[in-house]
């Protein structure tokens, strides 16, 4: 196993190696110290400031559904009978989760992106592959070092793939149209088997979690910069020969949006057509513009998410926290409503996971806790994080006396303060 | 890495062997005698109509961004990011400030997605007859079109009875297009046909190809659609005024099956109009500097549409495939040379 290089201080870096090597064993304290240790609520860990942490979910006694699986089983129904597998965006996916886009940036490149493919596709889940991948890292069907390309993610994900589950979700922003990354991957011969199973899907990036409001940032050496001179704002800010790429944020208004999506559709018809947005004041209005206009799935990326370079005064002024952008949501969405919401945000842990999909989201991206945990193990390590989360997931649903991941719904979260 | 194969299933299955077998056939000679003179009747009509034809660009800094999901051709020029032509419409707008009524015959490449390649309709090269002219309405468009496939028809009729009946040909089938006026629906009424006889349609996208073919399939002369939704087509189609997210735009559309012909529009050329409509296409309006340039310059406004020429050539023969039109052709997907 190689040695992990991967740092995230922000973010429970400990915990989720300890679980990309355990696997579900780490759902409980060591087994070692049973017998030993005294166990008990640890009230250390959540972010007293996070409207999700501050919630706790909150089991019933009377369990008309568990009453109903019994009937079902003929026998006592227990946490192992939760099913997990749902829709998330279009895609038979195996569970609630999917891995969200980690872009270009150094952190995320080549090794790390290619064992996360090839882990999301055995495990059955979605995988969404970040804007910029091509336009910095090559599209890999003529070049000689394909491996470290956008297609290099996609066959490893396909190699692996579970039959009839998941699927490979590309991102494109306003830069990177210039490559035309959705036409050359809906075009692509190596692409078909996925196109033809319904499992490719073209996400529409508006904005992302760490710096609402910025495009994409990444530092590039010299060489790359003079490179892309042409299509990003280049700054040498930093010093030392790193130079700052940017990519704008891109203009929306509310007819663009539409526009944009009814395009996709247009143009792709057999894809999926995903859309992802930033942790904005307005990021309600923008969701219902998004679902009219026939967006598969609309994403939306906490203020805690991010795993590429961002200022520090987005990473710790701006932007809403997750909980406030499902209370938004929520808000202004008729129930039962068929359509897909998707969120990240440091995820990594089942209860997180459990209280999103209780305020309304289908499922959760993991996007620094896979680079993580791919980090730690590329070869099992986003198997066993999500191995843990999932049996996590399960205990909690059964425990709320549920036994189907989309039963979750607001009777299960209980807040100190209305969320 | 990747070795790029196309599914057995996908492939049409008559696809010559090689150039010499496809270039010695009888059909192939009698296919591309009958596009001569379509080409020859062109230039006639547009000329006597006082057009110019101009010789056009083949690479540029953009291209046409309107081509459904096609991926277009990078070209490494000095160091630049150049596209081929999908289509000259950018070239188009920009020469009326030279001539009023300017034509092309002109080259594209698209590399169209590979479902495509079954539609009996696509190929990754391929040329339109391109028109534009100043000062112009979408009647004035769509006049010119009707007059021309009208004309072309008519000719190739009288002056090739041979070469049609070579190919097997059913010389009545064209009676009405030479003696009725097309017809016009509108795209929602299209969609409506489409929905009635059990073919589902979304009204904020374009006719999908069998769609098109099922529509063909019920008439005996060429129609236009008209006002497509926008977001289903590209920038420079206009906004109807009266009747906002309305395309100022229209299709023809052959009879017998042939499915779509030629697409055309009024065009927008109103700088802020077009900056607006770019973002509404996901375009980055950077890369089309020395086009938004010429807007803010100024250019006529005007109508125009491009009638693509196998296409043509494949209706009027009545061939089964659009390949068999080109003399060397590039079905979507399929090396050949």
């Amino acid at each position: 196993m190689k040695e992990a290089t991967l740092r995230a201080e922000a973010f429970p870096e400990a915990a989720v190696r300890s679980r990309a090597r355990t696997g579900a064993a780490d759902a409980f304290p060591p087994a070692d110290e049973y017998g030993q240790a005294l166990f008990g609520a640890d009230v250390g860990s959540p972010d007293p400031t996070c409207p999700i942490d501050r919630l706790r979910l909150v089991p019933p006694i009377f369990v008309p559904q568990r009453m109903a699986q019994l009937i079902e089983l003929a026998r006592e129904p227990v946490y192992r009978d939760v099913l997990l597998e749902t829709t998330i965006g279009g895609f038979r996916s195996a569970l609630p989760l999917y891995v969200s886009a980690f872009g270009s940036t150094e952190a995320a490149s080549v090794d790390l992106g290619i064992a996360a493919s090839r882990q999301a596709g055995r495990l059955g889940i979605p995988m969404v592959v970040g804007e910029n991948v091509m336009p910095v890292n090559s599209y890999g069907r003529l070049e000689a070092d394909a491996e470290q390309s956008l297609l290099g993610r996609i066959s490893a994900y396909q190699k692996e793939a579970l039959d009839g589950y998941g699927g490979v979700v590309v991102q494109q922003s306003t830069e990177d149209a210039d490559a035309e990354v959705w036409n050359l991957v809906y075009s692509d011969p190596n692409v078909l088997p996925l196109l033809q199973s319904g499992r490719l899907a073209f996400e529409l990036k508006v904005g992302q979690g760490a710096k609402p409001g910025l495009g994409g940032m990444t530092l590039v050496g010299a060489g790359a910069a003079e490179r892309l001179a042409d299509a990003y704002l280049l700054d040498p800010v930093l010093g030392g020969g790193q130079i700052l790429r940017s990519s704008s944020p891109g203009t929306f208004t509310e007819e663009i949006l539409r526009q944009q999506i009814r395009l996709m559709r247009n143009n792709y018809p057999r894809a999926r057509i995903w859309v992802k947005l930033p942790p904005a004041r307005d990021v309600a209005a923008a969701a219902q513009v998004a679902w009219a206009a026939g967006a598969d799935a609309v994403t939306v990326d906490g203020a805690e998410a991010g795993t590429g370079w961002a200022p520090r005064a987005f990473l710790r002024q701006v932007g809403l926290p997750l909980g406030e952008c499902l209370r938004r949501i929520g808000h202004d969405r008729a129930a039962p409503d068929p359509s897909c919401l998707l969120v990240s945000g440091r995820m990594w842990e089942g209860a997180r996971v459990a209280k999103c999909l209780a305020l309304g989201a289908n499922a959760a991206g993991l996007g620094r806790a896979a680079l993580l945990a791919v980090d730690t193990d590329p070869d099992q390590g986003l198997v066993n994080l999500v191995e843990c989360l999932a049996l996590e997931l399960q205990l909690l649903i059964s425990a709320l006396g549920k036994y189907n991941v989309e039963a979750l719904g607001t009777e299960d979260v209980w807040s100190p303060l209305e969320i | 890495m990747t070795e790029t194969r196309i599914p057995e299933t996908q492939a049409e299955p008559r696809l010559p062997a090689s150039p010499r077998e496809h270039l010695t056939s009888p059909v192939t000679r009698s296919v591309l005698t009958i596009q001569n003179r379509i080409l020859a009747a062109t230039r006639q009509f547009l000329g006597s109509q006082g057009f110019t034809e101009l010789l056009p660009p083949i690479i540029g800094p953009v291209t046409d961004p309107g081509a459904r999901g096609a991926k277009q051709v990078d070209v490494d020029y000095y160091g630049h990011r150049y596209k081929l032509m999908t289509s000259a419409i950018l070239y188009k707008q920009a020469a009326l400030t030279s001539f009023d009524k300017i034509f092309f015959i002109a080259p594209n490449i698209r590399l169209e997605p590979l479902e495509t390649a079954s539609t009996s309709r696509h190929l990754a090269e391929f040329h339109q007859i391109d028109i534009e002219v100043a000062n112009a309405s979408r009647d004035d468009a769509i006049g010119i079109a009707e007059g021309l496939v009208r004309h072309v028809v008519r000719q190739v009729v009288e002056e090739l009875p041979g070469e049609l009946e070579a190919v097997g040909r059913d010389i009545g089938a064209l009676a009405g297009l030479l003696t009725q006026p097309f017809g016009r629906r509108t795209h929602a009424t299209a969609v409506a046909n489409l929905t009635a006889i059990g073919h589902a349609q979304s009204p904020d996208a374009e006719i999908d190809w069998v769609g098109e073919a099922m529509l063909s399939e019920q008439v005996e002369t060429p129609f236009f659609v008209t006002d497509y939704p926008k977001g289903s087509r590209g920038f420079y189609d206009r906004e109807s005024k009266d009747q906002p997210g309305m395309l100022r735009n229209f299709d023809l559309i052959a009879a017998e099956g042939y499915g779509e012909l030629c697409s055309g529009s009024e065009r927008e050329q109103d700088y802020a109009t077009i900056v607006a409509r770019m973002r509404e296409t996901a375009e980055n309006p950077a890369k089309y500097a020395w086009y938004l340039q010429m807007l803010k310059d100024g250019v006529p406004p005007s109508a125009g549409f491009g009638l693509g020429l196998e296409r043509f050539t494949r209706y009027v023969a009545g061939l089964d495939s659009v390949w068999q039109a080109s003399a060397f052709p590039k079905v979507p997907g399929i090396a050949s040379p």
